[in-house]
């Protein structure tokens, strides 16, 4: 009688939460269609709800910052990674975003960030325009012309965007909330990172990934397949403007002040870094290249400051060359990117202590 | 009946080299047509102006009643004119699954790509599902397309095109480089195709036993132009053929 109870037990269990195994097609689509899949993604949902309680001001901040680096990274990654289509010109978008949120502050600060990224998103159209005509290095080159197109008027219309002394913000409200620092801000950015990161994970999963992935792998076929490449391409760029609109909203809102110099086009190589050491294909990838990204400058500093304070200037220097290697190393040794280190050790645990 | 495609007179020519010279024929809903010839004849180029990449510097052609001069490859594609290649032209970095449902969207209708729609995703997947385990391709579903030995690949992109549920499919020597074995497992495939979804087909073929055991019409072109239309028995006894393609003189 026990044993048969127990068995019983122990039979649902597993059947129940210890299912690793996807019977159905919907299961196989569904993302995190394991109950430990779930599991794991409510007590990840859960750690981002409470991390402001857990961490102290300064680290929350860099948490923040690469909250939103990854909802950046997340936008290039879905042209990059996605439509095989090359862009120089993402910190123009954060800018476009930026500058609008700037305008629309304050009480307003959540449609100055969602109008932020729409109005990036129809630039981004224009910007697409030259990738349907020239690829790879000649496109990198086109939307190089965009970057220095931005810098150029963010410096120059005054009006808009203050020149280069740039424009102040106040503090962000959310429904009357004011939203002063970085750890209040964060429910701001998970208000539109989560989102959007579920997005991007759904419409590279369905129809629009399809079409993106057809036309990075084969625009031959994919006309002959029904493809509107025209479409294809312009869609992918204005998602991509969007996300990074969004992102530029958001950080605008975090500095609180805003200048030219924060979308230079080194920060549009950083974006493309943190797809690349990400590793392309999949979503994760965009957000754990965005963590390593921000990070690398913070620990270089902190290990600047533990040399002691006379060496910060040149090392200041020698902080662009270390970034540089590490990325080259990347390339090298881990082409798949942190994603693919990421499986090889879930991979190693899975298995273990057998290792075949 | 009337015809699913009619070529009239159709010419093309790369500076001086005529690919195509007054080339006619018609293909009725059912055929399996075949276009032979020896290497450089036009045949690759004929399927090229068929399904829209090249453009005939004369004459047209008609696909189930309609003028198809100035109609892009794609919108060829959605109107039912489906298309494999010579050399592979498979999304490599996509899976095969994925490869598949891309073309199952041309039958089941796309929807818009940003509002993704579950249904559409769900009948996409059930024929795309289908098409799979027709050509049994099904273990491999969740395979990279570009990581396949080369018989599977071929047979993914014949998967692909027939999942757009088009009403004629041109196929590019889709025996080329496979073993006996593959090429008689493709051949089923293809006349199982043809009976059961109604699929018409015009293929491009060197394998001339496999031609003339398969198809309804033959024709035979050389040099850009046509040698012979007509019955497959009547092939071998043509002298035009027989110089040209098969090599003996007559």
């Amino acid at each position: 009688m026990l044993f048969r109870l127990s068995q019983t037990l122990t039979d649902r269990w597993s059947r129940t939460f210890a299912r690793t195994v996807r019977a159905t097609y919907r299961q196989d689509e569904a993302y995190a269609s394991t109950p430990m899949g779930r599991f794991w993604l409510w007590v990840a949902l859960a750690l981002l709800l409470l991390l402001p309680l857990l961490l102290p001001p300064y680290p929350m901040y860099v948490v923040v910052l690469i909250a939103i680096a990854a909802v950046g990274a997340l936008g290039l990654h879905l042209l990059v990674g996605g439509a095989g289509q090359i862009s120089l010109g993402h910190a123009a978008f954060l800018g476009i975003g930026a500058y609008t949120a700037s305008h629309l502050a304050g009480p307003l600060a959540v449609v100055g960030i969602l109008l932020g990224g729409v109005l990036a998103g129809l630039i981004g159209v224009v910007l697409g325009l030259p990738s349907l005509r020239i690829k790879g290095a000649y496109l990198a080159i086109a939307t190089l012309a965009l970057q220095f197109l931005a810098d150029y008027v963010f410096k120059r219309w005054e009006a808009v965007t203050g020149g280069i002394r740039g424009r102040t913000l106040p503090p962000a409200e959310f429904l009357g909330i004011p939203l002063p620092g970085a750890d209040a801000l964060w429910y701001l950015v998970l208000l539109f990172a989560i989102p959007l990161f579920f997005y991007a994970k759904r419409l590279l999963s369905t129809r629009a990934g399809r079409l993106w992935y057809a036309v990075r792998d084969n625009d031959l076929s994919a006309r002959l397949s029904g493809v509107d490449l025209t479409r294809a391409k312009l869609t992918a760029f204005a998602v991509s403007a969007f996300y990074a609109g969004i992102a530029g909203g958001l950080l605008a809102n975090l500095y609180k002040s805003i200048t030219p110099e924060n979308f230079v086009l080194t920060f549009s190589i950083q974006y493309l870094a943190m797809v690349i050491v990400g590793g392309a294909g999949t979503v994760l990838g965009a957000v754990l290249g965005a963590t390593f990204v921000v990070l690398i400058p913070e620990v270089l500093n902190a290990i600047v400051g533990a040399f002691g304070p006379q060496f910060a200037p040149s090392f200041a220097a020698w902080r662009n060359v270390v970034f540089g290697v590490l990325i080259l190393m990347f390339l090298i040794l881990e082409p798949l990117g942190l994603v693919g280190l990421w499986g090889r050790i879930r991979d190693y645990f899975r298995t273990w202590p057998l290792p075949y | 009946m009337t015809p699913i495609l009619e070529a009239h007179d159709l010419a093309l020519a790369f500076k001086g080299v005529r690919a195509l010279n007054g080339v006619s024929f018609t293909v009725n809903p059912g055929d399996f047509f075949a276009v032979i010839g020896p290497n450089g004849a036009g045949k690759t180029s004929l399927l090229n102006v068929l399904s829209g990449l090249y453009r005939p510097q004369q004459g047209t052609v008609r696909f189930l009643g309609e003028d198809l001069s100035g109609v892009s490859p794609q919108e060829r594609a959605r109107r039912g004119l489906g298309r494999t290649f010579q050399n592979l032209e498979l999304f490599r970095g996509m899976s095969v699954l994925d490869n598949v449902k891309l073309g199952a969207e041309l039958a089941m209708g796309a929807y818009s790509a940003l509002t993704p729609d579950t249904r559409k995703e769900w009948a996409i997947r059930r024929w795309a599902e289908e098409v799979l385990d027709y050509l049994h391709l099904a273990p491999h579903r969740h395979k990279h397309a570009g990581a396949l030995p080369y018989g599977l690949q071929k047979r993914v992109e014949v998967a692909r095109a027939l999942a757009g549920k088009p009403k004629l499919l041109l196929l590019d020597e889709p025996m080329a480089g496979l073993s006996l074995e593959e090429k008689q497992d493709l051949a089923r495939f293809l006349l199982d195709a043809r009976r059961e979804w109604g699929v018409t087909m015009v293929l491009v073929e060197h394998d001339l036993k496999a031609v003339l055991e398969l198809s309804t019409g033959v024709l035979v072109m050389s040099y850009g132009e046509v040698l012979y239309l007509g019955e497959p028995g009547g092939v071998r006894d043509n002298p035009r053929v027989a110089e040209a393609y098969l090599g003996r003189s007559a």
